[in-house]
């Protein structure tokens, strides 16, 4: 059958087939897949970090979890600023068109119109700008369109609700934190407040931004494409976030809102027309525990400005302009004059310069320091003029105590030229005052001094007007923290306001201890300045007599200085007032310094410290000292005119009233004839000036009539009391000591002709006016 | 030699006359029938094509869960329709096992008809999808089927059935080139109008495979290949839709979000796997980040996955499945036969290659599936029967074996 030729051309063919396939087997079954292999192992192995990484960045979505802030405390632990939850809520117009575009294909009953829909609800739950919501939703490429941020969880939960209601996507609340600050305006200055980014913008809240906003987090998520999370994936790289750090300042709140209180009272008593500011220190250790300026604001709505502010804005006519008024406006109300503002200091800086002659030896307690009215023109190197003392008379013959109660200029420029300007401007620079202070607090400045070449030239004026505190400019924190160093053994402290920070876990991160910069003169002198200063205050013939609390030993030094500069440049003569005590002068432990500028005369006070501002310091001392704890201690002359509160006489038998009484030392009339006492006046509590009488009833009705309110203002107290008791009631004073000849009621706090029950306490604040002067 | 007997017989007989040739046949299947009893089909290659196909389901499953779910399904619906036809291809591959090779060669020349008919109809009849924009799909109601799937079956047949007709002459140009190069041409006209460049691609080289198995003169595939290259440079060179390509898989982030981004999502998903993988089912680049990915781009999903082990695993059961067939190839009972397993595996061969040298970025991106792996029911019943054929002729293997020792051991 096979012929033998086509059989070897078929088995040629045959081989040929077998060849051809096994090298078809050979690359297609083996080679090929090496090559595969290979280019898998260099995609798979060689660049699998470099895929990886790339395929992780686009897998995933990195969620922040923002940090709480701190809170801050005040000494006590009273919350000063807190954080609270609160939400954003923002669109996501790219998921609006998309379940718009889902839904709408699935069933007929869908809202057609979502964007209009959400802007109408959240116009009506937020408040937000309808038309810019639609125009937000245009964006249809954007996940994320901000509609309200600061949202509290009440509204929240009714954004929610709408979602809920109208199902309805697109719409979304993220957490967020709102800054609250419980005390409103208390304090504002110190603690400062946040932006609407929650970043401090003054204060504390500004100085320590990075300590109090803790650090965001992170959760990152693998999602799908279209930005929904993964099925069934449980990967999620949580990044937790770390809580700011909890502040407690030695700021105490019950101290600053008594500071303020006074503060407001001094500003609105004198007619103040510019600022005012108070400062409350712990003189051993610089801690401050009050700061106040009168330009106070709500830290709750910090950018929020007075009525008649705004009502003043809203009069100017160029919207450019107005808007420049309220920014004015604004960073007026924020301006922290305790530590941003210069003054000159005035005879309050007499406390320095009798410290430094003292320690120099230069001067001693008892040498004499006359004064004769002037420093004639002529004996003082440089200078053109009489140097006047503030009493144009003279204060004659005085010793270095005299010469600090009657803040006699002539003095302490004598005693600044004995010292030398040499060493004089060594001691303002070892007092801190050419350096700032280095208090933890934003804003602070510098002083204005002359250069020391100049100062210690042969031009003796400078020296001689410093020495009683004026030519030069200092802040009030660099005054008050001169003056510490001054009563308080003689240690500059640094000034500082945050005690103590704790992170998130409790545990304590920074605590602040005393800081002394350096001694600046012995315990010695410093001893002897307090006691120097309480004589200013508490002995008869002292200029800052006003400041007198019963019992608390309250030392301190006026200060009245005219604005020389400005009055060079445009005639108008403004004042600067202050006053700075120090308590207990025995043992130092709280200073107070009280500036005002610029008061009136319309105000019917004389203008100077010691009218002005001292009665404010000394109301501020009357409070915070029983508060801190110190222990009043009475002279036996000022027992007898403290206030005596009324015992419950009412039941007693008429002897053992009569045995209180005497106890007490109080004087009693009966009134009837009774044994046993039922009623009595003034009632049982009540305060009433020493030497009052008090009158027991013994079955007697006690009488009904009312009694009008005699002008008690001018008379000293006796006249006050027996005028009041006269008619039937009763004196209460505060204020100067009523033991110093010349102090006046200044004020009643019930007015007169008022008509009041028989009986009634008449609180009445006195006021030494004996001293009238420009010191 | 009563291998290539009837071959001879026609060869020797010219042109018979259709009554006779229908006579001859039947007589011959009568006579085979008695003479050839039909042994069992080739077993490994049944179980590696059974475990290649249960690995591309279950990878079916995993990669299109995220898509079919975020849809707006249950996530289970691709799956199980590729499970369904997974069904229906194993009885098909079992039933197309059953019948005798000598019925493939019957149908190798109306097959041809019937794909040419079909390829000039698609153009107009036929349904494209949006995202391709081109026709190239004949929409049967309940699936549709791409004829070029049929068209690569009926060249392997054709071209097996002209070969052993051409047997002799196989290394003049008038056999052994010009016949080929016509039906291959026609063939690849047709493809060009839809247009299916991919599909032509793989016609071309498996037509030249089988000439190549066929014994064409070597001399004429160093020409066409100069031709092809020569065109392809033409192409590429001075039409901007293929310069483009080039571009992009020279660098794909040249182009990241359009035409660069199957490439780079590719990548990444490949990339990701590392040495094992994420784990099975736990890819995250399913998440419509990667487009395609359970159809031409599935294998990137097995990789990110499973991890290189897995996909060299995977790649390893493909070659021995691919060189079991050559095995098979070389003891068929006959030329044609053999030639159809050629074709077969061949075919097998070159669409794993592409398609995991298009998702690794080895070569341009085109649209190739992964046999047994990308999601599609009509090619997955056409991969399955091209299987059952190569069972069909393995079956004849052993006792043509047994048959010929006897008969030389006489």
């Amino acid at each position: 059958m096979a012929s033998q030729g086509t059989g070897s051309s078929g088995q040629r063919t045959n081989k040929t087939i077998l060849g051809r396939t096994l090298f078809l087997a050979v690359v297609c079954g083996i080679v090929a897949f090496i090559v595969l292999g290979v280019q898998l192992y260099n995609v798979m192995i060689r660049e699998h970090e470099k895929y990886e990484e790339m395929a992780v960045r686009q897998q995933t979505r990195s969620v922040s979890v923002s940090a709480s802030r701190g809170t801050i405390y005040d000494t006590n632990g009273n919350t000063l600023a807190r954080s609270a939850t609160a939400y954003t809520v923002f669109i996501s117009p790219y998921e609006v068109k998309m379940y718009h575009e889902k839904e709408y294909k699935k069933n007929e009953k869908v809202y057609k119109d979502e964007p209009t829909l959400i802007a109408r609800e959240l116009n009506r739950i937020l408040g937000a700008d309808y038309d810019a919501m639609l125009e937000m939703m245009k964006d249809t490429k954007s996940w994320y369109k901000t509609v309200a941020t600061k949202v509290s969880s009440e509204v929240a939960d009714q954004v929610r609700q709408f979602k809920k209601d109208y199902s309805i996507a697109g719409v979304h609340i993220e957490e967020d934190s709102k800054r609250f600050y419980p005390y409103g305006d208390l304090a504002c200055h110190v603690i400062g407040f946040v932006g609407r980014d929650n970043y401090g913008l003054e204060g504390i809240e500004a100085l320590y931004d990075d300590s109090l906003e803790g650090t965001n987090g992170s959760v990152v998520r693998l999602v799908a494409q279209n930005g929904t999370e993964m099925l069934f994936e449980n990967y999620q790289n949580y990044n937790d976030a770390i809580d700011g750090n909890d502040m407690t300042l030695t700021l105490d709140s019950t101290i600053q809102a008594v500071a303020e209180k006074y503060l407001q009272q001094a500003m609105e008593a004198n007619y103040i027309q510019n600022g005012g500011c108070v400062i409350v220190m712990n003189v051993n250790t610089g801690e401050i525990l009050a700061l106040a300026n009168a330009n106070s604001y709500d830290l709750n709505d910090p950018w929020g400005l007075p009525q008649e502010t705004l009502d003043e804005i809203a009069l100017i006519e160029d919207p450019e302009e107005r808007s420049k008024a309220v920014e004015t406006a604004q960073l007026a109300q924020w301006r922290d004059m305790a530590l941003s503002d210069t003054y000159e200091p005035g005879s309050v800086f007499k406390i320095i310069t009798m410290a430094i002659g003292l320690e120099e030896g230069v001067i001693t307690e008892n040498d004499s320091f006359p004064c004769y009215g002037k420093i004639p023109v002529g004996q003082i190197p440089g200078r053109d003029s009489d140097l006047h003392c503030w009493k144009h008379a003279g204060h004659g013959e005085q010793n270095l105590r005299q010469a600090a109660m009657h803040s006699c200029n002539v003095a302490f420029a004598n005693i600044g030229l004995k010292i030398g300007a040499e060493t004089y401007y060594d001691y303002v620079d070892a007092f801190g005052l050419k350096d700032k202070t280095g208090i933890d607090l934003s804003g602070e400045s510098g002083s204005q001094w002359w250069p020391r070449s100049e100062f210690v030239g042969w031009n003796k004026s400078s020296l001689a007007s410093a020495s009683f505190g004026q030519t030069f400019n200092v802040t009030p924190i660099q005054m008050i923290t001169a003056v510490s160093a001054a009563v308080n053994g003689g240690y500059l402290m640094e000034p500082y306001i945050v005690k103590e920070m704790r992170n998130a876990d409790g545990d304590v991160v920074y605590s602040k201890e005393p800081t002394v910069v350096r001694q600046v003169i012995s315990e010695e002198t410093s001893a002897l300045v307090a006691d120097i200063l309480q004589s200013v205050v508490g002995d008869d013939g002292g200029t800052g007599s006003n400041a007198y609390v019963p019992g608390y030993r309250i030392g301190g030094k006026t200060g009245t200085t005219t604005k020389t500069a400005l009055e060079r440049q445009t005639g108008v003569r403004e004042y600067m007032v202050s006053f700075c005590g120090i308590a207990p002068a025995d043992d130092p432990e709280v200073a107070v310094l009280l500036v005002l500028d610029n008061p009136s005369k319309e105000s019917g006070i004389y203008v100077g410290g010691g009218q002005m501002a001292a009665p404010y310091v000394g109301k501020i001392m009357s409070e915070i000292l029983p508060y801190l704890g110190v222990q009043p201690i009475y002279e036996p002359e000022e027992e007898a005119l403290l206030d005596v509160t009324v015992p419950r006489l009412i039941g007693s038998g008429v002897v053992v009233a009569r045995e209180k009484a005497k106890e007490l030392g109080i004087s009693v009339r009966e009134v009837g004839a009774g044994d046993t006492v039922t009623a009595q006046l003034p009632v049982a509590g009540a305060q009433v000036a020493a030497g009052s009488q008090i009158v027991v009833y013994l079955g007697e009705p006690t009488p009904q009539e009312t009694v009008v309110v005699p002008d008690l203002t001018g008379k000293n107290v006796n006249s006050a009391r027996n005028a009041l008791q006269n008619l039937g009631l009763y004196l209460d004073t505060s204020g100067a000591s009523p033991a110093i000849s010349g102090v006046k009621v200044a004020s009643q706090a019930v007015e007169p002709g008022t008509e009041v029950p028989y009986g009634a306490v008449i609180n009445v604040t006195l006021v030494d006016k004996s001293n009238l002067g420009f010191y | 030699m009563e291998r290539y007997g009837n071959e001879r017989r026609m060869d020797g007989g010219g042109a018979p006359a259709q009554p006779q040739y229908a006579e001859r046949e039947l007589r011959d299947r009568r006579a085979e029938s008695r003479r050839i009893e039909r042994g069992a089909f080739d077993l490994p290659f049944f179980l590696l094509t059974l475990l290649i196909l249960s690995i591309g389901v279950v990878m079916v499953l995993s990669a299109s869960f995220a898509r079919a779910y975020y849809s707006g399904g249950n996530g289970m619906g691709i799956f199980l329709r590729q499970l369904g036809f997974a069904g229906l291809g194993i009885a098909l591959m079992i039933f197309l096992s059953t019948l005798p090779s000598t019925f493939y060669r019957r149908m190798s020349v109306p097959l041809l008809l019937v794909t040419g008919l079909m390829l000039a109809l698609v153009p107009f009849l036929g349904t494209g999808k949006s995202e391709v924009g081109a026709n190239r799909w004949f929409n049967l109601g309940f699936t549709t089927f791409q004829p070029s799937e049929i068209a690569k079956i009926a060249i392997i047949l054709f071209f097996a059935h002209l070969i052993c007709l051409y047997r002799g002459r196989m290394k003049t140009f008038r056999y052994g080139v010009a016949p080929f190069a016509g039906v291959l041409g026609a063939t690849v006209f047709l493809l060009i109008l839809e247009p299916h460049l991919s599909a032509s691609v793989i016609i071309i080289a498996i037509g030249a495979i089988m000439m190549f198995a066929g014994g064409t003169r070597l001399w004429y595939f160093i020409v066409g290949g100069g031709v092809v290259a020569l065109a392809g440079f033409i192409v590429i060179r001075f039409f901007p839709y293929a310069s483009s390509r080039v571009t992009v898989w020279l660098d794909p982030w040249s182009d990241p979000l359009d035409k660069g981004l199957q490439t780079i999502q590719s990548l990444y998903a490949i990339g990701s796997g590392g040495l094992t993988g994420l784990g099975l089912g736990q890819g995250r680049q399913k998440y419509m980040y990667l487009p395609e990915e359970h159809n031409d781009f599935i294998f990137s999903i097995v990789c990110e996955e499973l991890g290189f082990i897995g996909a060299m695993l995977i790649l390893f059961l493909f070659a021995v499945l691919i060189i079991r067939g050559y095995w098979l190839a070389l003891h068929a009972k006959d030329r044609f036969g053999s030639l159809v397993i050629v074709g077969i595996t061949s075919l097998l061969a070159i669409q794993v290659f592409l398609n995991v040298a298009v998702v690794t970025n080895f070569v341009p991106c085109t649209g190739i599936s992964l046999p047994f792996f990308s999601y599609g029911g009509t090619a997955l019943l056409i991969q399955l029967g091209e299987m059952g054929i190569v069972l069909s002729i393995s079956r004849e293997i052993p006792l043509r074996k047994k048959k010929s020792e006897d008969g030389e051991g006489k």
